[in-house]
């Protein structure tokens, strides 16, 4: 098995190369706040954030300097109607051919239809995860997220980070 | 991952870009997947899991691909213009 790698140490060893100041990664100061679930997940409505740039064709794409914008994609989305624009495209290569191996539309379908999953929110939600100010993070995206969220009602939410 | 704190976490150790699997495999797709929400029911504290998965060959490839890249500053510009996919995409976006 290929051990994990470390992007980070990767990315401080190439920022260093170029001269540019180091990154201060982000780290939590607090504990999490964990919530048992009060249904099982078969009777819960899921929602999703993905922070890979996601958007739908006809959407206007992210920007590459700290886009802290969010877009509403709906959960029935054909997967040949997902998009990416994200700083680190590098990691977008494959995903552009398939979407399905970053978002996961298709098979959170399939296991609602399972019965895995209660149901599912209409609308799911992305960001351009490449954004180098904390600040602008906590102040802009994460409200705007936080307010996309909260008019789904859900029960519980998946992240899937890039 | 741990240094967020996520309340709770899997760990997929596939090369960056396949945090929901394998590319064009939607069995090993939907097994990833499946894996990953059951952490909803199971997960009774925070935490980060390891899935049971792995994935050699997708290192190669990414090795293979980037072999000749050591140093090369593979960011994309940093501005305010959208970047859209395509330019298809941009015409259904901006009405050119």
């Amino acid at each position: 098995m290929h051990p994990p790698v470390s992007y980070i140490q990767q990315t401080k060893a190439l920022y260093d190369s170029l001269g540019y100041e180091p990154y201060k990664w982000f780290a939590a100061d607090s504990e999490p706040a964990f919530t048992k679930l009060k249904q099982p997940l078969s009777e819960c409505k899921l929602g999703l954030v993905s922070t890979a740039g996601t958007y739908v064709a006809g959407q206007v794409a992210y920007y590459y300097k700290d886009d802290t914008s969010v877009r509403a994609i709906p959960s029935n989305t054909p997967v040949e109607d997902i998009r990416f624009s994200h700083v680190t495209e590098n990691y977008l290569v494959d995903a552009r051919q398939d979407p399905r191996c970053t978002v996961p539309l298709e098979a959170l379908q399939t296991l609602q239809k399972k019965g895995v999953i209660g149901s599912l929110a209409n609308n799911f939600f992305s960001c351009m995860g490449g954004i180098y100010s904390q600040r602008r993070v906590v102040d802009e995206l994460i409200p705007a997220l936080e307010k996309g969220i909260a008019d789904e009602e859900i029960d519980v939410l998946l992240m899937v980070p890039l | 991952m741990q240094a967020g704190k996520p309340p709770r976490a899997k760990f997929l150790n596939y090369p960056l870009g396949f945090g929901t699997g394998k590319p064009f495999d939607t069995e090993n797709q939907l097994a990833v997947l499946t894996a990953a929400v059951a952490g909803f029911d199971s997960m009774l504290k925070p935490g980060v899991e390891s899935l049971d998965f792995s994935w050699d060959s997708g290192w190669e490839m990414i090795a293979e691909r980037d072999k000749n890249k050591d140093g090369a500053d593979q960011r994309s510009p940093r501005d305010t213009t959208p970047r859209y996919q395509t330019e298809r995409d941009k015409e259904l976006a901006e009405g050119n």
